[in-house]
């Protein structure tokens, strides 16, 4: 029985890591850019899910009515300001744009909030409740994945049914050929970014009730993020929805089994075994460089 | 004897389900202009890419002067002696027209000095010599193609791949291209030529085959080509004037 | 013959620079960081720059060099030369292992798989006991011939050695077959393979040719600093440093490392060490106790990395080719 324990928290939290990969992913179809700053984004979602708790008294979960339109606001004025002017550039130069970006917010954050972790407590934040007699569910971790699954639901939606959803998967499938179309690229790549920040800091809003919030709390999961989109196929959004899972699985599994210490590692051996073969992704198709 | 430089026997290149050539076949002899024509999208390129090691071929066999280099990488191709060209030309955009041509000559010396002194002879040959310190990244679309062929004829070739080299040019380019061209022969290289501008290619060629929708369609002589009732028809049909 | 003239003023300022300003200590540390960070970053470009594979991760490799060297000191008390060759054998085995993974693939994957093949480096380090975990490693002394390793003299011209080496071998290269071969294939992989160029040979041996410098600066910095964990040698922000000081002076030119050093390690020295603040407070603007005063006082020293992110961001939008790329314009 206890090896379903470390597989059921696995899922509930690889479902938000999975709505962070999927935003990765969908900037990265759309524009083909690695966001590094996408872990930084995340931080922003956890400090307003944490403010609008103490300051506001809202529930963190209750909040993403406002942090959702607010970091959408925030990623697509990003994206005119600053990431449409490399849009042309070499990766190198949009990997490093979307670095310095993400120092500034760190840092910034850390000037403003300080570097002592700030914890989210509500009512809830350590309950629990027992499925089949002996497997504790957290009930944050389970209220989260359900959002994380509406919200997938909602986007799923929105691509295969609106005609700003159609124009954007068409920008992703092929850029040229979309703006020969009569598609404004140009606002397709701010709505992605838009999105693809939305969807961070709604993860990062979704996991605040149950991790320490710090200024540079970015950093890890942008690995994550990343190896998530890899995994799944770079740019295909239901792979990293897929490969978000896998590695909270994996995470849960070799907390459980290995040592909480080593689980980071394994994620990243991971992402290198995947790129050694199977550099497409789990769900790529085979053939492309 | 007829001597065969090249052997493409049953090759066929497939994309997921698409088939981009299917079990084509045709020799080239030693010194010949061989020309590969066909409507776009016929499979030309394709062809070309998996002769030179870019793609690896779904099925069937390349052999180059005696050696089968369907599994070899595009460099090991090219240290056998055979170049290619591209339809979009590859300028390494921030190094000069010199270095551009060097780094060709660099396959056939590992010295500087000679590499540059190979590259100054190949810039005089196709008529370059006088921007040899400009940036290749700024030259209009004729002088790249003409620093394309510099830079392949720097690996001293034995068979030159060219896709297109006439493609976006105006008349009189073309003339000097296909002009250097026939020089190039006459030094003993062996030349395979894509092209869908009929006129240039009936001028030049010794032997053509005809591709269509990634298939053989035809091989002869220009004059069998022109007149051949399937070939007319494919061009007509493909909706093409040249 | 006016670049012979350059280079031997250059190097005739550098030697003689510790005996005019006597041996002040921290000048010569900030001195130390300065060379340090120059070769560092010209040891990056020779991957990044001249081959355009930007490594993310070159942080692992100077901490390769820095642990396996004081590793084998503090246990077997080995020649410090010696250590400092295992360092640069432990830093190729990881090139080669990234190599091998991410250099059949293109576009991001290399970047990525740099920054993934640094962090595993990273906390298998910090998991580990003989590296000495969380704690890092303190070194109580080192011999070296009769060097008084004490002082920072001998270590300021260690740095400026491993600095001309790496710009002579950059400076050779660029002139060499392997030189334009790593730039055919930073402006255009398919037509360097075309022409006859192996490219993950080539990208492999650029990658090691940096990683092996990159790890004898390492042991370098480990010998003269004496304290070493993860935080100090291995972290991902010391990465980013090292492609920062590249991208500010120039990438891809071969002093441009050298120029990135010399604008931003002074830069970062004045804001750790808060030196505005203190300027500020004693000028009389600003009131010791008052709440922006306090405030300077705790914080000026975290915001070099804010200011790092802030000339990032600037010079890939508003200076990518760097300093260097204002004056060089090639006909």
């Amino acid at each position: 029985m206890s090896f379903l324990q470390p597989l059921i928290s696995g899922i509930l939290t690889g479902g938000v890591y999975a709505l962070a990969g999927i935003g990765m992913s969908l900037v990265f179809g759309v524009m083909n850019i690695s966001n590094f700053a996408h872990g930084d984004l995340m931080m922003l979602g956890m400090y307003l899910a944490f403010f609008s708790f103490t300051l506001l008294h809202i529930d963190p979960y209750i909040s993403l009515v406002l942090i959702i339109p607010i970091a959408f606001m925030f990623g697509y004025m990003m994206e005119k300001v600053f990431i449409n002017r490399v849009i042309h550039h070499p990766h190198q130069n949009q990997i490093l744009l979307t670095v310095g970006l993400g120092l500034i917010m760190s840092n910034t954050a850390l000037l403003a909030f300080t570097s002592d972790p700030k914890i989210l407590t509500t009512t809830y934040s350590s309950s629990a409740f027992n499925l089949f007699g002996d497997i504790s569910v957290s009930v944050p971790l389970l209220l989260s994945f359900l959002i994380t699954c509406l919200i997938t639901v909602i986007l799923y939606l929105f691509l295969s049914k609106t005609a700003t959803g159609m124009a954007l998967r068409a920008t992703s499938q092929n850029r040229e050929a979309a703006q020969l179309m009569g598609i404004n690229v140009a606002k397709m790549s701010a709505i992605a970014f838009g999105i693809g920040t939305a969807l961070a800091a709604t993860a990062g809003a979704l996991i605040a009730p149950t991790y320490y919030i710090h200024p540079l709390a970015g950093h890890s999961f942008l690995l994550k993020a990343f190896t998530i989109c890899v995994l799944g196929g770079l740019g295909s959004v239901v792979g990293a929805g897929v490969g978000g899972i896998i590695i909270g699985v994996v995470e849960a599994m070799s907390s459980t089994y290995l040592s909480s210490d080593w689980k980071d590692v394994i994620v990243f051996v991971i992402f290198l075994a995947v790129l050694l073969f199977r550099p497409q992704g789990l769900f790529g198709k085979k053939g492309g460089q | 004897m007829i001597q065969h430089l090249l052997h493409v026997s049953h090759v066929s290149k497939h994309f997921g389900g698409n088939v981009a050539v299917s079990d084509v076949s045709f020799s080239v002899e030693e010194k010949q202009i061989f020309g590969l024509i066909g409507p776009n999208g016929a499979g030309k390129t394709t062809l070309f890419n998996c002769i030179t090691g870019f793609y690896p071929a779904t099925s069937g066999e390349v052999i180059f002067d005696t050696k089968k280099i369907n599994t070899l990488r595009p460099d090991q191709v090219c240290k056998l002696g055979m170049a290619r060209t591209w339809q979009r030309v590859k300028p390494l955009g921030s190094l000069t027209v010199l270095e551009n041509v060097m780094v060709g000559a660099f396959s056939v010396t590992n010295s500087t000095k000679e590499a540059e002194a190979i590259a100054q002879e190949q810039l005089k040959v196709v008529r370059l010599s006088d921007y040899t310190t400009k940036s290749a990244g700024s030259l209009p679309i004729g002088l790249k193609k003409k620093l394309e062929l510099a830079r392949v004829l720097a690996t001293r070739p034995k068979m030159l791949l060219l896709d297109e080299i006439c493609g976006g040019l105006n008349h009189t380019e073309t003339d000097t291209i296909l002009d250097i061209i026939r020089g190039i022969r006459k030094k003993g290289a062996t030349i395979i030529f894509i092209e869908h501008d009929m006129k240039a290619v009936t001028s030049i060629c010794d032997q053509i085959v005809v591709l269509n929708s990634g298939e053989k369609l035809a091989e002869g002589t220009p004059g069998e080509i022109t007149t051949n009732p399937d070939v007319i028809a494919a061009y007509l049909g493909g909706g093409h004037h040249a | 013959m006016k670049q012979i003239a350059f280079i031997a003023v250059l190097a005739a300022i550098a030697i003689a620079l510790p005996l005019v300003i006597g041996e002040s200590p921290y000048f010569i540390g900030i001195l130390i960081s300065l060379l340090m960070m120059a070769a560092l970053s010209s040891a990056w470009n020779i991957l990044g720059g001249y081959a355009g594979q930007y490594s993310f991760g070159h942080a692992a490799y100077f901490g390769a060099g820095a642990y396996t060297t004081l590793i084998l000191l503090t246990l077997y008390n080995l020649n410090p030369l010696l250590c400092m060759a295992m360092g640069i054998v432990v830093a190729s085995i990881i090139a080669l292992i990234t190599g091998s993974i991410v250099f059949r693939l293109r576009g991001h994957y290399f970047g990525l798989a740099s920054i993934a093949v640094a962090e595993v480096v990273r906390l298998s380090v910090l998991n580990f006991e003989f590296t000495g975990g969380a704690q890092g490693i303190l070194l109580s002394d080192v011999v070296l011939w009769d060097l008084d390793l004490n002082s920072k003299i001998p270590f300021y011209y260690g740095m400026l050695l491993v600095l001309a080496v790496t710009l002579a071998i950059t400076a050779y290269l660029r002139k060499s077959k392997t030189g334009y071969y790593l730039q055919a294939i930073r402006e255009d992989q398919d037509a360097a393979s075309s022409l006859g160029i192996n490219i993950s040979f080539y990208k492999n041996k650029a990658l090691l040719i940096s990683a092996a410098l990159t790890s004898v600066l390492g042991s370098l910095y480990g010998l003269y600093i004496r304290f070493i964990d993860t935080s100090a040698v291995l972290d991902l922000r010391l990465s980013i440093e090292i492609i920062l000081t590249a991208i500010i002076g120039g990438v891809g030119t071969l002093w441009g490392p050298v120029v990135g050093a010399l604008l931003l390690v002074p830069l970062a020295e004045v804001l750790r060490s808060n030196v505005l603040g203190d300027i500020l407070i004693k000028a009389g603007l600003v009131s010791e106790t008052s709440g922006v005063g306090m405030f300077l006082k705790d914080n000026l020293a975290h915001a070099h990395v804010l200011v790092y992110g802030i000339i990032t961001v600037l010079c890939i939008l508003y200076l990518p080719k760097g300093v260097l790329g204002l004056f060089r314009r090639k006909k």
